[in-house]
């Protein structure tokens, strides 16, 4: 990707970035690599690796609605989740491992995440907190509500509840450390572009038959 | 107790090329131990450069305008006094190594308060000139 | 001049370098704890979370490199370095022991000192200004004013402990002192630990990176290793911070059984500065930029003058 720039050409109109995309108008294609010594190491290396990922999990703090208090109750002296080494809270997306989106979408806010999302740094993952953030919850037919956070940005887990108990957050955190213990970063990395970027999904046609 | 600056050994002060050998060696060393760690980054990261990921950091809006925005840096008096004062601290480093040395005395301690008063003067004056005052 | 001696002694210094501050950082995590009522780290590593940081590292070195499109790119990506190895120099001047447990003595210790740390700030400056953004580049600018301003009254009280010792030897300073400095030079280690803690941005004196103004400052872009290398300069700055209040404020290794135990009680000398540091961490809030600034010059400084003309009238009137 051509991403050497010199002084002073941003701000200039669009900074062409990469290849473009046929199937997405205006943007690139999305280069997936991974270093070689995380593709090839023998698996005692690779499970210390998964090691560091799973018990530093510095936390990107999305609080949109009302679950955000759980969220953050979740942080505080009694439940304290920096026990299972979520950090809380990263400054930026940039010094971020894990975002927590707890709360309500809209669909105006909806680009924002996306666009943290994105300037998080490889590899992430994403805890859906709430109803809300779900499926839309109890705003699922608001014309304003993204009915879930998962039509913007992959997630690895979700928390059900409205608001959940931040117990049911540490919940989710175990969960998602698990994941990350047993993932397989080679193939996270060698999947196409767009594996983790799921295309909405059509809804379900009269027969009530499901649709892929 | 005296301090005697030239011995043999590294330990004990060995002279002035030797002992900025060292600290050249432990440079060395650092920017050894900066590139094994980004070799070994890069050895083990992934790579996904999407458009959005390189875009500066605005809270998730579109950036306004360029990064190297014109600030205005209102504490550039700071810095002036800064040199000024800064310039004369130094002097004080070689002075106070001697200055209680025989022979000195009360001389010296004369000169002592009129280098203090000169910066206090100047410190003063500054003040005065509501420099150092924001609210 | 030895030089496997000295390649040993470089060594231990970067293992000391990469040790000391992930031992300050663990500290930091349980005692922002359970001064909160929580318990802190308790998963990594298994007892007590001991191996948080370490799991931080094994983590930030899998981190993607982000380098913004519009950044400077060159600059971008070497400022954590210039950042991270002037308090890498530092350590290795300043003594631990008696009799040559010293990484190197260099004759002009403190000037040495203070010139090296000065260098740091230009890693910061870098940061902001090559990241092209415009919370980076505000950050930077305060870093630079706060960093400036403070330098003065760490300057000052240096010089008010090589008035009394009458050398700029490290090692030369320890020797020369005796008990009764600690409340003569009071003052001074009053200014040189309050002006270090705002050229460390520790809190409260961590309005250059304040995350509720500016993100995080000049380091807003970073990530992964190079987010991670300017946290260690973090923490060296720590250990070397509260090392050179030891040796040039407390004695250094002056104590009970200072022959046997010298290095012990520069280390916990210095370890009890560092828990200082992160207990006024919890304690206090964040300044505003402007109170910073004043409180730098109108009374770090008058108070350094001060202290300068109690240690020369003492020094004339004891020799």
């Amino acid at each position: 990707m051509d991403v050497t720039h010199s002084h002073g050409t941003p701000g200039n109109g669009p900074v062409p970035l990469g290849i473009p995309d046929p199937a997405r108008p205006g943007a690139a294609v999305e280069q997936r690599r991974l270093g070689p010594l995380a593709r090839l190491a023998p698996d005692p290396v690779k499970v210390v690796l998964n090691w560091g990922r799973r018990y530093s999990l510095w936390c990107f703090n999305f609080g949109l609605a009302c679950c955000a208090i759980e969220f953050i109750a979740a942080s505080m002296a009694k439940h304290d989740f920096i026990r299972m080494g979520v950090i809380p809270f990263a400054p930026g997306p940039r010094q971020a491992d894990l975002m927590i989106v707890s709360g309500t979408v809209t669909d105006k806010m909806a680009p924002a995440v996306k666009r943290l999302y994105e300037q998080m740094p490889e590899p992430k993952y994403v805890i859906s907190f709430g109803a809300c953030a779900n499926s839309g919850g109890p705003y699922w037919d608001s014309y304003s509500v993204t009915k879930g956070v998962d039509q913007i940005i992959p997630v690895d887990v979700y928390v059900p509840g409205c608001p959940p108990r931040p117990e049911a957050l540490l919940q989710g955190i175990l969960k998602l450390q698990e994941k990350i213990a047993a993932e397989d970063v080679p193939q996270r990395y060698a999947a196409p572009a767009d594996a983790l970027r799921r295309p909405l999904r059509p809804a379900p046609d009269a027969t009530g038959e499901g649709t892929k | 107790m005296e301090w005697q600056p030239l011995a043999a050994d590294p330990a004990a002060g060995s002279g002035y090329f030797d002992a900025y050998a060292a600290v050249g060696l432990l440079a060395v060393i650092g920017v050894l131990f900066v590139v094994v760690s980004f070799t070994a980054n890069r050895l083990l990261r992934p790579v996904v450069d999407t458009p959005e990921k390189l875009l500066a950091y605005e809270c998730g809006v579109d950036p306004v305008g360029e990064g190297w925005a014109h600030t205005q840096i209102r504490y550039y008096v700071y810095a002036f006094l800064y040199v000024i004062f800064a310039v004369d601290a130094i002097y004080l480093f070689p002075w106070a190594t001697v200055f209680a040395a025989a022979g000195f005395g009360a001389a010296t301690l004369v000169e002592m308060f009129v280098f203090i008063g000169f910066l206090a003067v100047g410190l003063l004056y500054a003040w005065k000139k509501g420099v150092l005052e924001w609210t | 001049m030895n030089l496997l001696d000295t390649l040993l002694r470089c060594v231990g210094t970067l293992v000391a370098f990469l040790v000391l501050p992930l031992v300050v950082g663990q500290t930091e995590h349980k005692v922002m704890a359970h001064m909160q009522g929580r318990l802190g780290p308790m998963y990594a590593g298994g007892f007590h979370g001991w191996a948080q940081l370490v799991a931080d590292g094994v983590k930030f070195v899998q981190k993607e490199n982000v380098v913004p499109a519009g950044a400077d790119r060159r600059v971008f990506q070497l400022a954590p370095a210039v950042a991270l190895l002037p308090y890498l120099l530092v350590l290795l001047v300043i003594p631990v022991g008696p009799d040559g447990m010293v990484g190197q003595v260099v004759d002009a210790g403190i000037f040495f000192v203070l010139a090296v740390m000065g260098i740091g700030v230009l890693g910061s400056l870098m940061a902001g200004w090559a990241s092209a953004n415009k919370f980076s580049l505000l950050g930077a600018l305060r870093t630079a004013a706060q960093l400036m301003s403070y330098e003065l009254p760490m300057l000052l009280a240096a010089a008010s402990v090589a008035m009394a010792a009458g050398t700029v030897s490290l090692p030369g300073i320890v020797d020369a002192f005796h008990w009764w400095w600690v409340p003569w030079q009071l003052i001074g280690a009053f200014v040189f630990f309050t002006a270090g803690l705002a050229e460390l941005q520790r809190p409260p004196f961590d309005m250059p990176v304040a995350d509720s103004e500016i993100i995080f400052g000049a380091f807003t872009e970073y990530t992964g290793l190079r987010f991670a290398l300017f946290l260690l300069s973090e923490y060296a700055g720590i250990v070397v911070l509260c090392g050179l209040t030891t040796v040039l404020f407390l004695g250094g290794w002056h104590g009970p059984f200072e022959d046997d135990l010298g290095w012990l009680w520069t280390l916990v000398k210095t370890f009890a500065l560092a828990f200082v540091v992160l207990w006024l961490r919890v304690t206090y809030p964040r300044l505003r930029e402007d109170q910073l600034m004043r409180f730098a010059w109108t009374v770090l400084i008058p108070l350094a003058l001060a202290q300068l003309a109690l240690t020369g009238i003492i020094k004339v009137a004891i020799s």
